[in-house]
């Protein structure tokens, strides 16, 4: 049984990675997996090659590093184990797909050869997990930085988590069955967890007491002392063997280091194993709700974890019979990001407290720049708020993708609207806008009410400030419209390589068409942004000597804005013109 | 009603539909009937304006879709065989949207009625996810129908149905031709169309193998044998295979 469940799982990956290859052929996937490959080599392996050389310099502080990591690790496991404790799933479940449950569960196959086959499958992920973070961590890798080592270092790290977690859950669904003290085995678990975290914080509370000569010393000697140090080297035992092919300074040490951590996995391994836990039902739930977030995400839905079903929502306002059809896109796209999204109680609690720091915060800069003579929040605010003004406009457009993005599965539907295209992109473009542009304000705001707080700077009188907002303002919603328009004009233009809503995104190439995207939207952002400003920065350079800058500022609003708005407007029946023609059918043929 | 010219519809090299003309009047079914590739889906698809024609010409209500599209839709419905809906807009919601769109008045006391009729007014507040299939075509049909079409188009209406609900939409489907619209449908089911249909019009690869009523296309294929079944008139112009 095993052989023919290794024979789907080979032969399906072997069919995988012929696919990926074949389908390079297509440009879009071999640009796509050209510019990812370059991506992942001057930004990861370029950095982990110069990476061991620093290693090779600095052997000590790697190791720090790496015990920092596993460290943080072991805890995140113990929190992980007692969060399952604490709150149990209902029903035990393994990773399986629909196919596999549809002609495995029915065959003849006894629950541990599925066991056995979830695990095989299970190896597949960590095998190359392990290979990533082993390049991605290599400094951490000691054993002379090889990268083999450091591989198989994560490789028992990551099975012995899986192992763990798998096992925690079948334990948790077997008493959840069997035993009527469930809750009592439950509290049990949960105290010896408890007790545990409790006598590793004792003993390093013991140890930073009576240690008293870390102080002054480099911080490595200070962890290097706590890890030897007792009772915590005892408490660290487990850890320490699951750890310590990590943990190695050179390979002698790593294959002494492999062996207690190999039995650890044989143990865990016979434990899992012999599970006599009910899984089908949850297995059967835990693959229809992956295949649900996998659907979601390939209509370009956040793929959030939605345990519960989404709630009808009241809509954002009331939307009457009679208007403009865009208004009803506007409000359509709204109630699906109150549904998507968050609900909108947040929302509603988040703007709140937006306005209220943002009209708060003003008096307190000029209370605090004027008590102490000079003003130190007030740049920092405005450094933040430059940034998120800026990251809206440039990576706001691929978060906030309630537009065609995500209805072009209706396409079929839209174009039976009587709607001219134009009319419809624009609807479609509006909820993004309204919220884009509604985080812009927020920062042009926050940014007015902290830069020079302490009023120092003459020239910036209250109503000069205003009016600067006020054109900031006035251009926001428009620069937002056209950054909009770039992804919509990406995803009707070439369709193909959109990978919302396409079964065959995924993969390396779909990372390198998104870096292709991020980089033409920041492109387009600077050859609309950078002109435009300097008109503006040249119309009020000009004007303010007859008008003062306040006034000039606004002239350059009432000139710049609607130039910025003819651009939006050539877009957006361009788009139009393309939805009107646009036939999918033909375009992913 | 349906003044159709010439249509043809092309694909890069591949002609899906070629030269295809026919007309339906008001209280007229007409059915599409043809093997899988046949072009029947291309060719509702171009009367509903959803994807260009390549060449011809196509009237609805008297309007050219080509040069006055958004009139000619605002006469039409699309119902697609797969009901494609809105996750996070309940019942109601896609009524009052849709009334938006086509500026339908009193869309309200329309809607209600249209819920009744399709015993949908329960579900009014719930989110298409906790309908099922059926549910969710009758709630299509009821946007459809609720800015009062005078041409409507199905695509594989029974697609999915239970007997009951197969039931329900063909007297839909006839009740709306008798009150004067003009209906076409395409469907594999042939009974159904026995059942609906007033004319015929048979395709293969993209061309017209025959048309015209049910009794006509009967008699052409008919070759003097009485009571000739729609099915068998179907292998016998089709001959029996797709190609």
């Amino acid at each position: 049984m095993v052989r023919a469940l290794l024979y789907l799982r080979l032969q399906s990956l072997r069919n995988f990675v012929l696919h990926r290859i074949r389908r390079l052929r297509e440009p879009k996937y071999l640009i796509g997996t050209a510019a990812a490959a370059a991506y992942l080599y001057f930004a990861v392996l370029r950095r982990s090659l110069a990476g061991v050389k620093a290693v090779a310099s600095a052997p000590v502080a790697a190791g720090v590093g790496a015990a920092v990591v596993c460290t943080a690790l072991g805890a995140l496991g113990l929190v992980i184990v007692a969060y399952r404790w604490i709150f149990p799933p209902q029903k035990a479940g393994l990773r399986f797909s629909e196919a596999e449950i549809a002609f495995l569960f029915p065959a003849p196959v006894t629950r541990r050869a599925l066991i056995h086959y979830h695990l095989l499958s299970a190896q597949a992920a960590i095998l190359f997990t392990s290979v990533l973070t082993s390049l991605f961590l290599n400094r951490m890798t000691v054993a002379g930085g090889n990268r083999l080592l450091g591989a198989a270092g994560w490789w028992v790290i990551l099975s012995v988590f899986e192992l763990v977690l798998l096992g925690t859950n079948l334990l948790l669904a077997r008493l959840r069955e069997s035993s009527p003290r469930f809750l009592l085995w439950r509290a049990a678990a949960v105290a010896a967890i408890l007790a545990y975290a409790a006598a590793v914080a004792w003993s390093a509370g013991r140890f930073l007491s009576t240690g008293g000569h870390f102080l002054g010393e480099p911080g490595i000697d200070l962890v290097a002392q706590f890890g030897a140090s007792s009772p915590f080297r005892w408490l660290a035992l487990p850890f320490r063997v699951v750890f310590g092919p990590s943990l190695a300074s050179s390979p002698r040490d790593f294959a002494v280091a492999l062996v207690p951590a190999l039995a650890v996995i044989a143990l865990l391994y016979a434990w899992v194993s012999r599970s006599q836990a009910h899984f089908e039902e949850g297995t059967i739930a835990l693959a229809e709700r992956r295949a649900a977030l996998r659907a979601a995400a390939q209509r370009g839905e956040l793929p959030q974890v939605r345990r519960s079903k989404p709630k009808p929502s009241t809509g954002p306002f009331r939307l009457e019979p009679k208007g403009p059809p865009e208004i009803a896109f506007l409000w359509k796209n709204l109630l699906s990001m109150q549904g998507s999204l968050v609900s909108r109680r947040l929302v509603v609690i988040a703007i709140g407290i937006g306005i209220g720091l943002s009209l708060s915060i003003g008096p307190v800069l000029s209370w605090k720049a004027r008590a102490s003579g000079f003003d130190v929040y007030g740049p920092m605010i405005v450094v933040f708020c430059g940034m998120t003004a800026a990251y809206t406009l440039i990576l706001g457009p691929q978060i906030a993708r309630q537009d065609l993005r995500t209805d072009l599965a209706n396409a079929d539907l839209l174009k039976t609207y009587p709607m001219e295209g134009w009319r419809l992109v624009l609807g479609e473009l509006l909820a993004p806008t309204v919220v884009l542009t509604g985080v812009l304000w927020c920062a042009i705001l926050g940014a007015a009410l902290a830069v020079d707080a302490g009023g120092r700077l003459g020239w910036l009188t209250p109503g000069t400030r205003v009016a600067l907002a006020l054109s900031l303002a006035l251009a926001a919603p428009v620069l937002c419209v056209i950054q909009l328009i770039v992804p919509n004009a990406i995803l009707l233009l070439l369709p193909g390589w959109q990978p919302a809503g396409r079964s065959r995104g995924g993969g390396i190439e779909q990372f390198g068409q998104r870096l292709i995207f991020a980089v033409v939207q920041l492109l387009i952002a600077l050859l609309v942004v950078v002109p435009a400003a300097a008109f503006a920065a040249l119309v009020v350079f000009c004007a303010q000597w007859l008008v003062g800058i306040g006034t000039a500022s606004l002239l350059a609003a009432a000139v710049v804005v609607p130039l910025l708005s003819g651009i939006a407007a050539v877009g957006l029946w361009f788009l139009g013109h393309r939805f009107e023609r646009f036939d999918l059918s033909l375009e992913v043929r | 009603m349906i003044e159709v010219e010439a249509l043809t519809k092309r694909y890069g090299s591949f002609t899906a539909v070629q030269d295809l003309s026919f007309t339906v009047r008001p209280g007229e079914v007409l059915g599409l009937v043809g093997p899988n590739g046949a072009g029947k889906t291309s060719t509702l698809r171009c009367l509903a304006g959803i994807i260009p024609m390549t060449s011809g010409t196509v009237r609805v209500a008297g309007r050219d879709l080509a040069s006055d599209p958004v009139a000619a839709k605002r006469e039409l419905a699309f119902f697609p065989d797969e009901p494609r809906l809105f996750d996070y807009l309940t019942v109601r919601q896609h009524l009052a949207f849709v009334a938006r769109i086509y500026g339908v008045a009193d869309h309200e006391a329309l809607g209600r009625g249209l819920l009744e009729e399709l015993e949908l007014l329960e579900k009014a507040d719930v989110l298409p996810g906790e309908l099922s299939r059926g549910m969710k075509q009758k709630l299509v049909i009821a946007c459809g129908l609720l800015h009062s079409p005078r041409v409507m188009f199905f695509d594989e209406p029974l697609t999915g149905l239970d007997p009951l609900g197969i039931r329900r939409m063909k007297d839909s489907i006839m009740r709306r031709a008798r009150e004067g619209a003009a209906v076409v449908l395409s469907s594999h089911l042939l009974h159904l169309l026995e059942e609906v249909c007033t004319h015929v019009l048979i395709l293969k690869k993209g061309r017209k193998v025959s048309g015209g009523t049910l009794a006509e296309v009967a008699a052409q294929f008919s070759n003097g044998e009485p009571s000739v079944s729609l099915e068998e008139i179907f292998i016998r112009a089709t001959g029996g295979s797709e190609n």
